[in-house]
């Protein structure tokens, strides 16, 4: 592959998420909540299930693992999805693009490494088309609503990481949760003679802010153990300068375990929790797991993985259900200063009331070591 | 990995940039936690001041003439004066011989234009009456109470008329213009391309006197009657299509032979007169009639409307004093129209006809007057710095003896109100 191309690909994934971090509902579980939480996942983490997430550099969940970034490099994650929703007898069928998670960390000293990006934290961006009839002046009138959502709240994280041994690397992060969307409330008249289109437009702004630490243990030179914890505070509402909804933010916790029984061989798997139920309205806790292999050469291994568990919003006492199963390849390019990462998701979700949705994501992502 | 498959994951990923966000939503668990909220309110104070103001239009400067008859209930006539200017001697020989030679009279033929009928009225008479040249803006009915009795130069039906076959043939249409309809009399009529009804009546020397020393000025009074809806209107000057007459004389030439010319003359004056008359301007809102009156309504926007609602319909609420008297099936409109300041009476209306609330009020109808005025109190809604009062007045001023009154901000039983149907803010940022 050349420079071109790899400037090319590069290009190619900024105009995918330029025109806003995020902006597709992840899933209509999150609409009636605080949204759809993001994932902390790279492309290679992302294709096996997200059980590598812990150990990946690149994914924006545990700062331990940047403690082996020796060299400045920097990794974007781009993915498209269609999503089917199915209620019952009625389906619905959406698509949308997302840039869910960017990387950018190099060693500030010869044990220190620092990285800074952004990843996805809520996703908020969605669009509810109803139809009613409303009783107004004595007769009834049908109606059309739109309620549009377009933004996210993204996690801005700087992360401070070193290997204190030659089996013990620790991580310290802080974050900035902020963020905001444009809302849109319209209501349509059947009878548009007599009854004008109401519009209400706003901006929400949001803020927050959370601290995390982690750790890498490995307790043999093919078994590495990880370790995290994060503590959030409060996600803040604001509306033109009045704070419109205070919620709290989810403590997280979860570990990590990776075998490597052979030279081409990689396994792992994850577990998180995540203490969401806090978080107002519909919020649930969440546990939720996943495994995952890579396999074949370094340069060009072909990742599979499958996860499963909770969705921290959906109506009902209990938990909407999730499981996916991934696919994907990567690809080294330019004697291992890139990297080129496609992945392939299928996940299916339940929830109350006879909800079904079903996502297939296409993942580009790209590594880049100048 | 080749270069084909980096160019198609490229073009996978860019393709899938089209979004489609928005699905039908099912509601309450899968729907924003807001609500999009209707209230449905009328407001009895948003109306503030209001005050009639009279004069605007006189009948003489109305764009038609009403003519109608409804014993009880209304009879308006519409007089006319045509100018003179009609020499009664001429010169028969080239210039610069200036010898004069006198003419003489032959006929006259009147032109009316009914710009306004009621296609459902049966028998429908029109009468042309000879008045004292004297007219003028202040020329009331009484004044000519005694030349429409005895003074009736010709009538015609014009029922009748529309009944009769056209003539087509060739010579007819030549000389005039059109195809024609005519009776035993003589009176012809034409219909013009926008339904206008053209009559024609030929006078004698008696019908149309010309008096030499006043150059063939000549003043004529017009009334109807029909068995139902005795009402019309007639083009006037300010319409561009007032009443004119056409003098046919005949001069000898320089041999002592006879040469016909004719002279048309149009009306350098016309105007309408009515009974019973317009009462005074009072304590009610007064719209319309002749003199024209107008009303001018004062608003004041409630805070509710301005910071938290969206404004989607708005219907101004007007309670008659009572049925305005008139020809049945006659009408006429009112508009509401923002005006740009208050300066009372002399307040500028606003050219923006998008904001105009534009209702047809229908004679011998005393029901509630609802005027849809929603685009106007929606910008007033969102202008703070708008001048937040409208004018009432009657479309095509001074064209009709109607004019309706609404009970005042005076009389709080009856006073005007906005019926107003408005969305509560949206509840955003809240899950």
């Amino acid at each position: 592959m050349t420079r071109v191309a790899i400037v090319l690909a590069a290009l190619g994934l900024l105009a995918l998420g330029a025109p806003a971090p995020a902006r597709a509902q992840d899933s209509q579980f999150g609409v009636r909540g605080l949204g759809t939480p993001g994932r902390w996942e790279s492309v290679r983490a992302r294709a096996t299930g997200g059980a590598f997430a812990p150990f990946d550099p690149f994914s924006p969940l545990l700062e331990a693992s940047i403690a082996d970034v020796r060299r400045v490099t920097v990794g974007v994650t781009g993915a498209a999805s269609w999503r089917t929703v199915d209620f019952g007898s009625t389906s619905n069928s959406l698509r949308g693009t997302r840039f869910p998670a960017f990387v950018l960390g190099g060693p500030i000293s010869s044990r220190a490494v620092l990285a800074v990006g952004f990843s996805t934290y809520l996703d908020k961006s969605f669009g509810i088309s109803t139809r009613d009839t409303i009783d107004i002046r004595g007769a009834q009138e049908p109606v059309t609503d739109e309620v549009t959502s377009d933004g996210a709240v993204t996690d801005l994280r700087v992360a401070l990481a070193a290997r204190l041994h030659r089996t013990l690397a620790l991580g310290f992060a802080v974050h900035g949760i902020t963020g905001s969307t444009g809302v849109t409330a319209v209501r349509h008249f059947d009878d548009s003679t007599n009854y004008r289109t109401s519009t209400a437009r706003d901006e929400v702004g949001y803020h927050g802010l959370g601290g995390s630490a982690s750790a890498l243990f490995d307790l043999t030179a093919d078994l590495r153990l990880a370790a995290w914890v994060r503590s959030d505070t409060h996600l803040r509402a604001d509306i033109r300068g009045r704070t419109v909804a205070d919620d709290d933010l989810p403590f997280s916790f979860g570990g990590a375990l990776r075998w490597r029984p052979g030279t081409e061989a990689v396994v792992a798997g994850a577990v998180a929790w995540r203490r969401w139920a806090g978080a107002g309205f519909n919020a649930h806790d969440t546990f939720n797991w996943s495994l995952g292999t890579e396999l074949g050469s370094l340069t060009s291994p072909f990742r599979f993985g499958v996860r499963g568990g909770q969705l921290a919003f959906g109506p009902g006492p209990t938990a909407p259900t999730e499981f996916g199963i991934s696919a994907g390849i990567g690809k080294q390019f330019s004697g291992g200063r890139g990297r080129l990462d496609f992945g392939l998701e299928h996940l299916q979700r339940k929830g109350g009331t006879g909800v079904t949705e079903r996502v297939w994501t296409f993942l580009l992502g790209l590594t880049v070591r100048p | 990995m080749t270069r084909r498959s980096t160019r198609l994951a490229l073009l996978l990923a860019l393709g899938a940039c089209t979004e489609q966000a928005t699905a039908p939503g099912v509601c309450p668990d899968y729907c924003p936690g807001g609500q999009i909220t209707v209230v449905d309110t009328t407001f009895t104070d948003m109306i503030l001041g209001d005050s009639t103001f009279g004069h605007y239009r006189e009948a003489y400067q109305g764009r038609g003439l009403p003519v109608a008859d409804v014993p009880g209930l209304i009879d308006s006539r519409a007089v006319f004066a045509m100018v003179g200017a009609v020499p009664p001697r001429v010169t028969n020989r080239p210039s610069p011989d200036t010898t004069t030679v006198p003419i003489t009279m032959d006929s006259a033929r009147l032109r009316l234009n009914i710009i306004r009928r009621d296609t459902a009225t049966k028998n429908l008479w029109v009468k042309v009456y000879r008045l004292s040249f004297g007219l003028d803006s202040t020329t009331t009915f009484a004044q000519l109470v005694p030349a429409f009795t005895d003074s009736i130069v010709d009538s015609v039906n014009v029922s009748a008329l529309l009944a009769s076959p056209q003539i087509t043939d060739t010579a007819t249409v030549r000389i005039w213009g059109d195809t024609i309809q005519t009776d035993s009399a003589g009176h012809v009529l034409q219909v013009g391309a926008d339904s206008t009804l053209i009559l024609f009546f030929d006078f004698d020397t008696t019908q149309a006197r010309y008096v030499p020393t006043d150059s063939g000025k000549v003043a004529y009074g017009v009334r109807v009657s029909a068995d139902t809806l005795g009402s019309i209107s007639l083009g006037s000057l300010e319409s561009d299509r007032s009443a004119a007459l056409k003098w046919f004389f005949t001069y000898p030439d320089t041999n002592a032979a006879p040469v016909q010319a004719s002279a048309e003359r149009p009306s350098i004056f016309d105007t309408f007169v009515f009974s019973p008359p317009q009462p005074p301007v009072d304590s009610t809102l007064a719209v319309g009639g002749a003199p024209a009156a107008r009303s001018l309504v004062r608003v004041k926007i409630p805070e509710i409307l301005r910071d938290s609602a969206d404004v989607v319909r708005a219907t101004l609420i007007l309670v008659p004093v009572g049925p305005v008297p008139g020809a049945p099936g006659d009408s006429f409109t009112v508009v509401a129209e923002p005006v740009i300041s208050d300066l009372g009476a002399k307040s500028p209306l606003s050219t923006q006809t998008d904001f105009y609330g534009v209702k047809t009020i229908h004679l011998n109808v005393a029901d509630t007057v609802r005027i849809e005025m929603t685009d106007l109190i929606r910008s007033w809604a969102l202008d703070t710095s708008a001048t937040t009062a409208f004018m009432l007045l009657q479309s095509a001023e001074a064209a009709t003896y109607a004019q309706i009154r609404f009970y005042s901000t005076r009389t709080p039983a009856f006073r005007p109100a906005l019926h107003i149907t408005y969305v509560r803010r949206y509840a955003f940022g809240v899950p």
